[in-house]
């Protein structure tokens, strides 16, 4: 692929003194792409993620990541963590237009990414009085709202603690936007990084061991090395060896 | 809350002012502006302006206190902070009599406004700084760990005003006793008066221009930042404002509890969440909240004088602080 990449990371590291969360990765996010960052708990995903988005302080990070417009970095790439939160009795609405802070009022922006998520019949309940997965699109809808002319959403653990159907509305809403941007999403589950990532890399130790095209790199020999636990395919769905046996 | 729902908030909190205001100019007892008439020499006829000055310097104070406690509570993402919770009005309280007793110790015979307030500054941000630092729950301001920090760190200022205050002589102590309950001045000079004003309209502005910023800091923190919010610049503004305020107030009229932490709450009641209404509505709302109190206590006579200020936001503040933690409505 010849594209300019949207993010460029070349040997980015993350150290919190002595303890290195992240060492020596590069990847490169090219528009249409939706990667899967998957590997152990504490392997780095969170902080490959965090330092993508330039969220860690520089005195903290090694190696350089560029971005590649020239505008602000708020209009090319929006963050959501795991677990989003809104300390004010704002509607679905007023969230999402928060996402436009940076980047200036447009409300046809806010509608479209309340649109995309499906949630635009809820855009004025109250953030707190919605359902987990609802309040995860409200905070995924902010992020397409920032990035709205295109970028890259980077998304920590999104699928952690939501129910099947809006894995599936979440997924779906995530590979409509990666036709005008791309997706980073970090993952526990290898079938569902399988199902939904055009692209992977897997993490151990803080290392990238292996990036690529997701059918490539997500195989249980793969998966098995990077759990440290024997992974099996049933029926096309990677999942863990339970412990004794069947 | 839409625009028209916002618009009758600040339409009930300028009728609670009007009221309160009215009230504070036309009930005050008739006996007591006779001995001050006497104390201070005011002509008769001149009592209505002095009230309506009351009422002004009542304004002032409780605008202040409101935005400080709404500074606070936006800057340590806790809706139980405020001046007198995190004992910061201590800190404050602290720094001023720490001036009051050096001049003694130097034989200074008074001390201006302005060396209150600079020992109320240092007070308060410190005390402040030590709350924030001490409770500091890994990579959160915990709510609870906050306020158990602000108690503590409060009581050890306040202990370190007492110890003060032993050290002044016993027949200069009153000024300061008075002063630590919360007592608005009688007679306020324009030159208080002026620093109370310009600061409170100061912090009303800057907050006000950063109310976009303010709406965002309520996401998580990597959230903020990844809008485009320059969140360590924004927090130390508000850490400045809430602490500086919360001095002037202090310096003014001693430690007044809760008013910094209710009007905000009222505030959000009235006018919704978004900072552009909270801002001005918080600092109204402290106004009307210690206008009416101001008012109240006139018309609670027990025979030794009126109650200081601080006693009546106290005896009202804490009931509805003890309300709040218990329904959690400050967790929305």
């Amino acid at each position: 692929m010849t594209a300019t990449p949207l993010i460029r990371a070349a040997g980015v590291g993350l150290r919190f003194g002595e303890i290195v969360a992240l060492a020596d990765a590069s990847i490169e996010i090219r528009e249409g792409e939706i990667w899967a960052i998957v590997g152990a708990n504490g392997c780095g995903k969170s902080s490959l993620l965090r330092v993508l988005a330039a969220l860690e302080s520089p005195a903290r990070t090694q190696g350089t990541v560029t971005y590649a417009r020239k505008e602000p970095l708020a209009a090319q790439r929006a963050f959501v963590p795991q677990r989003p939160e809104v300390g004010a009795a704002f509607s679905a609405r007023d969230v999402v237009r928060l996402g436009r802070f940076a980047v200036g009022r447009d409300d046809a922006a806010v509608v479209r990414a309340l649109g995309e998520v499906g949630l635009l019949h809820r855009a004025e309940i109250a953030f707190a009085a919605l359902s987990g997965g609802e309040r995860q699109r409200v905070a995924i809808a902010r992020a397409f709202a920032q990035v709205d002319r295109g970028g890259v959403l980077l998304l920590d653990e999104p699928f952690s603690g939501i129910d099947p159907a809006e894995v599936a509305r979440i997924a779906g809403a995530l590979r409509a936007r990666a036709r005008r941007g791309a997706v980073v999403l970090s993952l526990h589950d290898p079938g569902l990084a399988r199902a939904i990532a055009t692209h992977a890399a897997i993490l151990r130790g803080g290392r990238i061991t292996e990036s690529g095209a997701a059918e490539v790199i997500l195989t249980t020999a793969n998966l098995s090395a990077a759990y440290a636990h024997p992974m099996r395919n049933l029926g096309g769905w990677i999942v863990p060896e339970l412990d004794g046996g069947r | 809350m839409n625009p028209r729902a916002a618009a009758r908030g600040f339409v009930l909190l300028a009728i609670a002012i009007a009221v309160a205001a009215l009230l504070r100019v036309a009930i005050g007892p008739a006996a007591s502006d006779d001995g001050m008439r006497l104390a201070f020499g005011v002509p008769a006829g001149e009592i209505l302006g002095l009230r309506a000055q009351s009422v002004l310097s009542a304004a002032l104070l409780g605008g202040a206190l409101g935005l400080s406690g709404l500074a606070l509570q936006v800057l340590l993402r806790n809706p139980l902070a405020s001046p007198f919770v995190l004992g910061v009005s201590s800190g404050a309280g602290f720094g001023v009599a720490l001036v009051l007793a050096l001049a003694w110790s130097l034989s200074i015979p008074a001390v201006a406004f302005g060396g209150e307030v600079a020992g109320a500054i240092v007070g308060a941000l410190s005390a402040l700084a030590l709350v924030a630092w001490f409770g500091r729950a890994r990579e959160a301001h915990d709510p609870t760990t906050l306020v158990l920090a602000g108690v503590i760190i409060g009581s050890i200022f306040s202990a370190g005003t007492m110890l003060l205050e032993q050290l002044i002589p016993y027949g200069l102590r009153g000024d300061l006793l008075a002063w630590m309950a919360g007592r608005l001045p009688e007679l306020p000079t324009q030159a208080a008066l002026w620093t109370l004003a310009i600061f409170a309209a100061a912090g009303l502005c800057i907050m006000w221009l950063h109310a976009h910023a303010l709406d965002v800091a309520t996401l998580s923190d990597d959230e903020a930042v990844s809008t485009g919010v320059r969140l360590h610049r924004l927090r130390a503004t508000l850490f400045v404002i809430g602490g500086l305020l919360a001095a002037v107030a202090v310096a003014y009229a001693g430690p007044i509890g809760f008013v910094g932490l209710i009007a905000p709450h009222l505030a959000r009641k009235l006018v919704g969440p978004r900072h552009a209404d909270l801002v001005p509505a918080a600092a109204l709302a402290g106004a009307a909240l210690l206008v009416g109190a101001d008012a109240l206590r006139q018309v609670i006579d027990l025979g030794t004088g009126r109650l200081p200020v601080g006693v009546v936001t106290a005896l009202a503040g804490g009931p509805t602080f003890l309300w709040l933690l218990r329904n959690g409505r400050w967790a929305r």
